[in-house]
């Protein structure tokens, strides 16, 4: 046999070792009760979410739904029983007109639940009559909606009383509305768009915040097998038949599917989940969730899971135990949050040079560019580049560096190896 | 003109029957500042066991793991079949190790399946052999039992079986009867003496040299990473006789001064011990105690235990170098 043909068998066999390495933990791993408990608990959650405020507004759609009487009119019913014109603009949007009988009739039979009447004694006596109906929802859910239609009744009544005085329309109108603001750049004047809303920021910031945990749950797998084999005396069995290199190799890709698998069921229940509930959730319409931020997300998953699970397998295999493999782990896990703790930051200025400096260090880089992605219109190609060449150079030198720690590590029990060892580890060749 | 011969390792399959299982030529190992194995050679045959002998700290365990390629040698060769040590060898080598286990949370005949795998079987191949050796230990209604609800004595003998599972060609077992009940102590010595008879090599570390004396077709003692011993059982005991002699009967004396061919004499298991004077010959003192008058039960000439041997040669005696 030649020594190339040697070489090729040998990696052969190296490479269907991993595969039964990675096979092996993948499937030991979605089996567990935690990893099954973990994955749908978003999925569940927003359905949970939908079908509890579905539940407590009593409606299947925003202001209106159904019931056993049939659909409810979910306009403000007003009946004008004064000498005021009343006449619904832009300003009130839900006003529909109605005689005392309709709308009272419409609450009987379960159509509306408030009626609005405006008494003949209108406006010397400021009494206006709220008419409700016997079932209209849970308190809270009442007390708002009729606090907004006390608002938008105020607007009708104001215009009105105003129309009767000389005032002309057009001041009319601006006195019913006297600011249209917009946002201008300081520099030019231009007009520029809103920036986020509140809900537009939260669900990226979920977003990533759900990335990052994976990140960390699934590389706090491969620790939790690291140090299972160790502490359970197993390592050298198999050791003597898979080499370290193809071992670690072997579960970073089986526990990598594992996470994989998991954000991958996340993303679906978000994608699938936003437009269900987008007007509950607020104005979620500015997210980007285009397919190449979604591409990007996967993308800088996998390598920040590439970087934490071979760190986190070394760790696991210097740790003399389970517990102290912990506590190692955390120290890394702090850093890859920090960029979370800097929420503000992204949400008021995305260009900032501090964004810039934690999305190419590359403990940060995964959380940053994740939140980067999801609140920007536009993709920042540029930052994208440098973060992801900054991310995988460190990526590789810390999956060799991890592999030469694992290696030498890995059959030391119960004995924590000195800095100096670690370091000769990482510089040994062979 | 002649064209020059270019060596090529050999392919195992075309070896010589009689070739080593494995050749350790001049293996140097260094952590940090120390050696922990010095320029060591010996070889492993088929159809033998091999004792790996040494005090704690001796580099047994560093050895084997050098065979085994969990880790490599500074300097110095190994083969095994033929070839350096490698991932390719992994379906023909059993090992177990002296930290050993099992997974705790898995059942054992999933943890059996999957060693088994490992080293090259299928998983039905390895499930059906696991199934059947477990049934044959008394295991048959464990199978899918987690090894934490397993007793010790159950996870002995599943860690003996997930070693021999897919019939290696070259056993290494380190300290093998360590912690095991003596149940299982002769379980493992049957299973390791059935490996030889059907042709593997076998190597044992111990530090029971019962055992070893028992077991054991060829020692190698090591100390300090260093050869001290190696060779047959039979001939390194020869190369120890100390020309003791145990004799058993009546009117026998236990004075040395008695007999011109003593040096010492001693009580021993019933009789007496006599350490015959240098260049004196076992023969002189039986003439001796025929004219002597004393009626002989039984004349031996007794040959150091591997216990007295061991003690000995790592204490330091110049009769190791003879055979080491």
């Amino acid at each position: 046999m030649t020594g190339r043909t040697g070489r090729r068998s040998r990696r052969a066999e190296a490479a269907s070792l991993v595969a039964l390495v990675a096979k092996r933990d993948y499937v030991r791993t979605v089996r567990r009760r935690g990893f099954v408990f973990g994955t749908l608990l978003l999925p569940l959650s927003i359905a949970g979410f939908f079908f509890i405020s579905s539940f407590a507004s009593g409606e299947l759609a925003p202001g209106g739904g159904g019931t056993d009487s049939g659909p409810r009119d979910f306009a403000l019913l007003v009946a004008n029983e004064s000498d005021l014109t009343l006449a619904p603009s832009v300003l009130t949007p839900h006003v529909r007109l109605v005689e005392r009988a309709d709308g009272l009739a419409r609450l009987g039979t379960g159509q509306a639940d408030e009626l609005y009447v405006v008494p003949d004694g209108y406006p010397t006596d400021a009494t206006v009559l709220r008419f409700e109906a016997t079932n209209s929802g849970f308190a809270i859910d009442a007390l708002q909606r009729q606090a907004a239609q006390l608002r938008e009744l105020g607007l009708l009544l104001q215009s009105a009383l105003l129309a009767t005085s000389d005032v002309p329309p057009e001041t009319v109108a601006r006195v019913m509305a006297p600011i249209g603001a917009i946002s201008a750049q300081t520099t030019t004047g231009e007009p520029v768009g809103a920036g986020p809303s509140l809900g537009a920021f939260l669900l990226p910031f979920g977003f990533t915040m759900l990335f990052v945990l994976s990140i960390f749950i699934t590389s706090g797998y491969l620790l939790q097998s690291v140090t299972e084999e160790k502490e359970n005396r197993v390592v050298e069995i198999v050791l003597s038949s898979v080499p370290a290199l193809p071992l670690m190799a072997g579960k970073i890709v089986g526990l990598g599917a594992a996470g994989l698998t998991q954000v991958i069921i996340w993303a679906l229940s978000a994608v699938i989940a936003v437009p269900l509930l987008g007007d509950r959730l607020g104005d979620v319409s500015s997210v980007s969730l285009s397919p190449i931020t979604l591409g990007l997300a996967m993308l800088y998953f996998a390598l920040g899971y590439l970087a934490y699970g071979a760190m986190f397998s070394a760790v696991g295999a210097l740790a003399p135990g389970s517990r102290e493999a912990q506590q190692y782990a955390g120290v890394f896990g702090f850093a890859a949050v920090v960029p979370l703790i800097f929420a503000g930051v992204f949400l008021a200025d995305p260009q900032s040079s501090l964004i810039t400096a934690l999305a190419l260090i590359p403990f940060t880089t995964p959380a940053t560019m994740l939140l980067v992605l999801t609140l920007t219109p536009e993709v920042p190609w540029l930052l994208v580049v440098a973060s992801l060449v900054s991310l995988s150079v460190f990526t590789l030198v810390a999956t060799v560096a991890s592999a030469r720690v694992f290696r030498a590590t890995l059959l030391l029990y119960g004995v924590r190896p000195s800095v100096s060892q670690m370091i000769s580890a990482v510089f040994a060749r062979g | 003109m002649t064209v020059p011969m270019i060596e090529q390792p050999a392919d195992p399959d075309t070896r010589s029957p009689d070739s080593p299982v494995v050749v350790v030529d001049g293996v140097w190992k260094r952590f940090g500042a120390t050696d922990v194995v010095q320029g060591l050679s010996f070889e492993i045959r088929a159809g033998e066991i091999l004792g790996f002998l040494g005090p704690n700290g001796a580099g047994k365990t560093t050895t084997m793991r050098m065979i085994l390629d969990i880790i490599r040698p500074d300097a110095g060769s190994i083969s095994v079949f033929g070839r350096p040590p490698g991932v390719e060898h992994r379906s023909r080598v059993g090992y177990l190790p002296e930290e050993r286990g099992l997974y705790r949370d898995v059942p054992v005949l999933d943890t059996l399946t999957y060693f088994g795998a490992l080293r090259g079987l299928s998983s039905a191949e390895a499930r059906s052999r696991a199934t059947r050796l477990l049934t044959e230990v008394g295991l048959g209604d464990d199978l899918r039992k987690k090894a934490v609800e397993l007793s010790r004595g159950m996870h002995q003998k599943a860690q003996v079986i997930a070693t021999v599972l897919h019939e290696p060609d070259l056993l290494i077992v380190d300290e093998p009867m360590q912690g095991l009940d003596p149940v299982n102590a002769e379980m493992l010595k049957g299973l390791l003496v059935a490996q030889r008879d059907r042709g593997a090599a076998v190597v044992m570390s111990t530090h029971d040299m019962a055992d070893a004396q028992t077991l054991c077709d060829r020692i190698l003692l090591i100390d300090g990473g260093r050869r001290l011993l190696y060779g047959s059982v039979k001939d390194i005991q020869s190369a120890f006789s100390d020309g003791a002699v145990e004799v058993r009967g009546s009117g026998v004396s236990v004075d040395a001064e008695h007999y011109r061919s003593v040096a010492h004499a001693a009580i021993a298991d019933g009789g007496v011990r006599f350490l015959l004077r240098d260049g004196v010959p076992a023969q002189e003192l039986f003439r001796e105690l025929a004219t002597d008058g004393a009626a002989v039960e039984r004349f031996e000439v007794s040959a150091p235990t591997l216990n007295e041997i061991f003690l000995r040669t790592v204490a330091g005696d110049e009769r190791a170098s003879a055979v080491g």
